[in-house]
């Protein structure tokens, strides 16, 4: 049987001090929701926690989060794989998610994707060069009754779009500074 | 049209609406201090009597998931919220939670004086955040700021503490166990039942536990204000109490969220409710419930949207998503369209929906694309077929209805796609 440490001692954080601060807060408060035997409950939250300030989930995040909560290894990474607003590879500092479930579809979200793609020159799944946009498809958003909508970064919901408000959307966001995105390299190096 | 009935929109379109001054002007938190007085199986009884019928999609009565909780013995006992929204087509909690969380908050705090439970969980979707979240949480710490929460609650001695926590993207955590899973800190696989909930062993850390939707609860304080029996005269068919949050989408010309009785016919909702299709526009099919709900077809409209009603007719009400669709629209791309969110959704726990929704998908991509066969149809229903009832959780059935239903009743929109 493979044992599954739970502690390997103090880890390094992959924090700053700035951020670190800031983490331990906002990670007291997110376990203090919970009865203090069932704390490991708050793995969901406190990886988002990590992921606001890092913009992503390195490794050395997930490792940290396991065990500051003291869950196994293996348990963290199978729930930061298992939901899709965590990221394990660096996106964009604005990253779009064009949602494309059944209602914004017939209002036309193919054609907002399109744009998107063009305007960026990525495809889905893509990065653009300099790290300012990434994009991916997304469904459903619950925002179906403005559709066609999008998700900025995950939390910021633009509907009812058009052509136009698309491609000034995109111009305000290409000179705003974004979320923060650390730079860490993947685990694959790339 | 007769005047319409507002219980859960009443104050969605005053200016400030949200606001916790807002909803005291208009009678909030009052319901509260009567059900405190109550004894808690008597606001249960009152909640059987309005046939209050869980809106989160499966049509469950409220009450009797809520005695079911109160027969057991084992403390604590838990409300956990559903706030979750994912269903395509659904997006009548994200409105309810920006425009009247207050209204949500005191139906919440009523069901848990009900239940004997003393910490509750709003598990919302993650991309809530911002928005419907923020506004909820304004909301609770206004009520505990007023004496609605936390100890001692208007000097009865009732304990109540409430935590909003974060969903991180997954359909599947909109299952009631699934979502359990994803509160206790996992990923979102649901559980085997029984045992169910809100039996001891099945629910959240295996207490007893009601897993509620954001709707349903915010019904709570107009029952305990007006009485079950007023509540069920507000319904169109009989066990269907209230009014519901139909969301609307798809080509008519008003889209958006309306409260009508519960059981009003499609056709009514689309008229009288929704200004009718857009111009250019004719109506082709509607989607009743969900994606994950069976198709109307244009001469379906007149069904009544109820639970039991669509149950009957091999469809179901769902989630209350209601999109309608216009002759522009090919099912067979549609179908695509909504195969392709359940072959990304399935959580794999299962092997039908793990490699049943992945093969729809293909298959319909495959049509649609303008390379299947008559074969290619008939074997998308066939495995459809074959995925019902096989599985863990309504996943799989949720994307085995569209799939028979589009192909049954809009058969040509496949075969002008198909060669041979």
């Amino acid at each position: 049987m493979i044992p599954l440490a739970t502690k390997s001692g103090p880890l390094p954080s992959p924090f700053t001090p700035e951020q670190q601060q800031r983490f331990d807060e906002r990670f007291e408060q997110a376990v203090a929701k919970y009865p203090s035997e069932r704390r490991r409950a708050a793995l969901l939250p406190v990886l988002h926690l990590a992921q606001d300030e890092l913009g992503w989930l390195p490794d050395a995040a997930l490792a940290y989060v396991g065990f500051r909560l003291d869950v196994p290894p293996v348990r963290v990474r199978e729930v930061a794989t298992f939901y899709t607003m965590y990221r394990l590879r660096p996106v964009g500092r604005q990253h779009l998610g064009v949602c494309n479930s059944i209602s914004c579809w017939v209002m036309g979200s193919e054609e907002i994707l399109k744009q998107c793609e063009q305007k960026l020159g990525i495809r889905p799944g893509e990065m653009t060069a300099d790290g300012q946009f990434s994009l991916e498809e997304v469904a459903c958003l619950a925002a179906c009754g403005a559709a066609p909508a999008l998700l900025v970064n995950n939390f910021g919901y633009v509907d009812n779009l058009t052509a136009q408000k698309v491609e000034e959307l995109i111009d305000r966001l290409a000179k705003e500074p974004g979320k923060p995105m650390a730079v860490v390299a993947a685990p694959d190096g790339k | 049209m007769p005047d319409p009935i507002k219980i859960l929109t009443a104050n969605w379109d005053k200016p400030d609406g949200w606001t916790l001054d807002v909803y005291k002007k208009s009678g909030g938190y009052q319901a509260l201090a009567k059900a405190l007085k109550m004894k808690p199986q008597a606001i249960v009884d009152e909640v059987v009597k309005a046939n209050l019928r869980g809106r989160g999609g499966a049509g469950f009565p409220t009450g009797m998931k809520w005695n079911f909780v109160r027969k057991e013995t084992s403390f604590p006992k838990y409300l956990v919220v559903n706030a979750d929204e994912g269903e395509p087509g659904t997006f009548k909690d994200r409105e309810t939670l920006l425009r009247s969380p207050h209204l949500f908050v005191e139906g919440l705090i009523i069901g848990c004086f009900a239940l004997d439970c003393h910490l509750t969980y709003v598990y919302c979707r993650g991309e809530f955040r911002d928005g419907p979240v923020a506004r909820a949480q304004q909301a609770i710490e206004e009520a505990y700021a007023n004496g609605f929460l936390g100890k001692n609650i208007l000097g009865t001695g009732y304990d109540l503490d409430i935590h909003v926590v974060p969903g991180a993207g997954a359909y599947i955590c909109g299952e009631e166990t699934g979502l359990l899973e994803s509160l206790e800190g996992r990923k979102g696989y649901p559980r085997l039942k029984p045992p169910f909930p809100a039996n001891a062993g099945g629910g959240l850390w295996k207490q007893p536990t009601a897993v509620n939707n954001v709707e349903t609860l915010a019904n709570i304080p107009v029952i305990i204000e007006k009485g079950g029996d007023w509540f069920t005269s507000v319904g169109l068919v009989p066990k269907n109490g209230g009014t519901r949050l139909y969301a609307v989408s798809g080509h008519v010309k008003k889209p958006g969220v309306h409260e009508a009785p519960m059981g009003i016919t499609f056709t009514r909702l689309l008229e009288d409710y929704c200004g009718g299709m857009r111009e250019g526009s004719t109506l082709k099919a509607i989607i009743p419930g969900g994606s994950s709900s069976a198709i109307l077809t244009a001469a379906e409209a007149d069904w009544a949207s109820d639970f039991d009603t669509l149950k009957a007719k091999k469809t179901m009400a769902g989630s209350g998503g209601v999109v309608y669709l216009d002759q522009s629209v090919n099912m067979a791309r549609a179908l695509a369209n909504v195969m392709r969110f359940y072959a990304h959704e399935s959580c794999g726990q299962c092997t039908p929906c793990r490699e049943g929704t992945a093969w729809l998908s293909r298959l319909c991509d495959k049509i649609v694309a303008g390379k299947g066969d008559k074969q290619d149809v008939d074997n998308v229903h066939q495995i459809a077929r074959q995925m019902e009832q096989k599985t863990i959780c309504a996943l799989a059935d949720g994307a085995a209805m569209p799939a028979k239903s589009y192909i049954e009743k809009f058969r040509a929109d496949f075969d002008a796609l198909v060669r041979g």
